[in-house]
């Protein structure tokens, strides 16, 4: 098999969902020597496509957490040759994600993240029922252009208020732009929180993160 | 004790006997191999005394078949929760149907459609508006206007409850935010009456701290509990009706045992909020048709093992607006779970899903659960309602049934009035401004607020209600809260 032919069926791999197949084909990349940058931007480009059909209302949520799926399986094999590599991965942005403390739901913070990654962003997912503590070391730990938070309930989106603060008081206010979503969000609590930027949907999620940033 | 309406006939049903043996061994075998993660030390403890396994590093319980039946075997087939007045005490169970209020986090206002937190005032109000309409015969006064202007979130149950005790006679309903159900025990016994309490799992298949909290809270003070979960189809549970079916009446099964380790004889009620993820958006998707084959199964199921059962997606709609999509979702919805044997449906006030209330949509509502009572009540078949011999008497044209005796006896049993539907003729609606429901039931709702008086609180118990809120906030101001 060609590189060419390799790095297509690892894009075809993630557009059908199968996880297997995308692992195989990322082992298969690295043993073959294939570039891995090149190999990433395969992944990230089946994935945009997967990501555009979504928006354009042709793939539904369960098509986008299957590719979602498969590309993780991938990616997590070649950014592991990249990084051995000491290359450079092509990235809009870095982001970190997570559900805040006291509030355990998973499905629409893991969409943005499927979104904002398939919208060419390096995503870190550190997951739901997140203490103030643990975003500010993510933070400190992965540099991120944006940090993104999660919330359900109405009780637990005054988490987020405290992580701002938190934030504030460490001196990181100012390194990092901020973007809050969750079904207890309004446009209005996260002006009043001192968040950068809102929005209701996980597709608006990255335009709003392209605004953030500067490219949009 | 309020009788709520009766069904007098055979309830809808769409499952075969095998299928519903083949939903109920599906569901013991979860709980005996799956099991539940149980984030409950006292829970776990009191699961393994009596012969679950349980492996404490994973948190994770299963349970065996005979001790669920045998649990099951525990639960009353009927149970009365008490209200302020004696009068409104509900007794559930058997073909009993009561309606119940549902919820909504925010106001919205009628003209722009947009929402915003609720205030006391509207709360309370509200509440009157429920305390007066006659097919409100339970309230869940601590789960609307969650989002309320100048009161804390964590306080927000407990004052909601409060109003709901203050203004209304009538059975009141509590969750567990945030240890609220400590106060909310307190509240109730100090006025004299029960709560209906609640515990649910977080689907799929967990039960956290504060769900256990509550259910040794609610069960040691001897109140009766609603039990269940809220699977998304294909998100929190099967995308399949049937397997999410399953999955619900497996962590149901396990409240259920919880409850009757803890206290045996303990009245349950089953039910959840079965919705199907809206696979665009990832929300619930309001309103849907999944939801009710779900619940007719739901209710089918329940009643063979003859424990009563509710509906909770029944308020909900996926519409913004007052409009024909909240009326036709949550009216099909409701009627279908009431002909399916449902003991309560919440229903009143609930527009866009959990999201926004407004009490014009209470007094709409008043009249699709009149109509659906009539409904259920059925038709007498006897010699006089036959009216064989007035038919014979009254004969062809020019007799006529409108000045007899039997009309005058039989029209308003036989008839639903709608206390706010537009029932004029044409030219007098042309006449009277052309109003439409919403503007009806704006003025229904005038005169109810200029009207009705519930039966006060004393002002010992006024005085009570105020200490244990008091309490309440000095707790959540101690933890940092508010």
């Amino acid at each position: 098999m060609s590189a060419r032919e390799v790095l297509e069926s690892l894009r075809v791999a993630v557009k059908e969902y199968d996880s297997e197949a995308a692992a195989s084909c990322a082992k298969r990349a690295v043993s073959e020597k294939i570039n891995p940058v090149e190999a990433a931007n395969a992944i990230t480009s089946a994935i945009k496509e997967i990501g555009d059909a979504f928006g354009r209302g042709e793939l539904w949520l369960p098509d986008l957490v299957g590719a979602a799926a498969a590309m993780q399986s991938a990616m997590s094999i070649i950014e592991a040759e990249i990084v051995r590599q000491g290359a450079a991965k092509k990235s809009l942005g870095t982001v970190v994600l997570g559900t805040v403390h006291g509030d355990i739901h998973d499905i629409g913070k893991t969409m943005v993240s499927t979104m904002l990654t398939a919208g060419g962003f390096t995503v870190y997912d550190i997951g739901v029922n997140v203490i103030v503590e643990e975003f500010l070391r993510a933070v400190k730990e992965h540099k991120p252009d944006i940090l993104a938070m999660s919330a359900l309930l109405t009780t637990t989106a005054a988490e987020q208020r405290k992580i701002i603060q938190a934030l504030r008081q460490n001196g990181m206010r100012d390194k990092v732009k901020i973007m809050v979503g969750g079904g207890a969000i309004t446009e209005e609590f996260a002006r009043a929180i001192g968040a950068d930027g809102y929005d209701a949907t996980a597709l608006g999620a990255v335009g709003l993160a392209k605004r953030l940033i500067g490219i949009e | 004790m309020l009788e709520g309406f009766t069904r007098k006939f055979k309830p809808l049903e769409v499952l075969t006997e095998e299928q519903v043996s083949a939903i109920h061994v599906g569901a013991l075998d979860v709980l005996e191999t799956t099991g539940l993660r149980v984030e409950h030390d006292r829970s776990l403890a009191l699961l393994a005394d009596h012969g679950c396994k349980v492996d404490l590093r994973q948190k994770r319980v299963r349970i065996p078949g005979p001790l669920v039946e045998d649990c099951m075997r525990k639960c009353p087939s009927t149970f009365t929760i008490r209200a302020r007045d004696p009068k409104y005490d509900l007794r559930i169970g058997g073909n009993t149907l009561y309606f119940s209020q549902n919820v909504g986090m925010r106001y919205v206002d009628l003209d722009t459609w947009e929402t915003r937190p609720g205030t006391l005032q509207e709360h309370a109000d509200a509440v009157k508006v429920l305390d007066a309409l006659d097919t409100v015969h339970m309230l869940c006064a601590y789960e609307f206007y969650m989002d309320m202007e100048n009161v804390s979130p964590y306080m927000m149950p407990i004052e909601g409850l409060a109003s709901g005790i203050r203004n209304s006679v009538k059975a009141q309903c509590m969750g567990y935010p945030h240890d609220s159900e400590v106060f909310a025990i307190k509240m109730a016994k100090a006025v004299g009456m029960e709560l209906r309490g609640a515990i649910n799992t977080a689907p799929p298949l967990t039960i956290y701290e504060d769900c256990g909290n509550a259910a040794f809270r609610f069960v040691e003070a001897g109140f009766p509990l609603f039990v269940g979960g809220a699977p998304l189809f294909g998100g929190t549970g099967p995308a399949t009706i049937a397997g999410s079916v399953v999955i619900n009446l497996a962590e149901t099964m396990a409240l259920l045992v919880l409850v009757q380790l803890i206290k045996s004889g303990t009245g349950v009620f089953t039910g959840g909020l079965p919705l199907p993820m809206d696979m665009r958006s990832g929300h619930a998707a309001f309103g849907a048709v999944s939801s009710a084959l779900h619940q007719v199964m739901w209710h089918q199921i329940w009643r063979r093992y003859q424990i009563p059962s509710c509906s909770m997606h029944t308020g909900y709609s996926g519409s913004k607006k007052i409009d024909f999509q909240a009326g036709y979702e949550r009216a099909m919805n409701a009627l279908v779970s009431a002909l399916a044997g449902d003991n309560i449906c919440f229903f009143h006030g609930a527009i866009h899903g959990e999201l926004t209330y407004h009490p014009v949509m209470s007094i709409l509502d008043d009249d699709v659960a009149g109509w659906i009572g009539r409904f259920i009540e059925g038709v007498d078949v006897t010699p006089e309602t036959l009216a064989v011999d007035l038919i014979e008497q009254v004969g062809p044209i020019p007799g006529q049934y409108l000045n007899t005796e039997h009309t005058r006896k039989w029209w308003r049993r036989e008839q639903f009035i709608p206390k706010t539907a537009d029932r004029e003729p044409y030219s007098e609606w042309i006449r009277k401004g052309k109003k439409d429901a919403i503007a009806l039931a704006k003025k229904r709702m005038e005169e109810i607020l200029s009207t009705h008086k519930s039966k006060p609180v004393t002002t010992e118990q006024d005085k009570a209600i105020g200490e244990v809120l008091e309490e309440a906030r000095s707790y959540y101001r101690q933890k940092g809260l508010i």
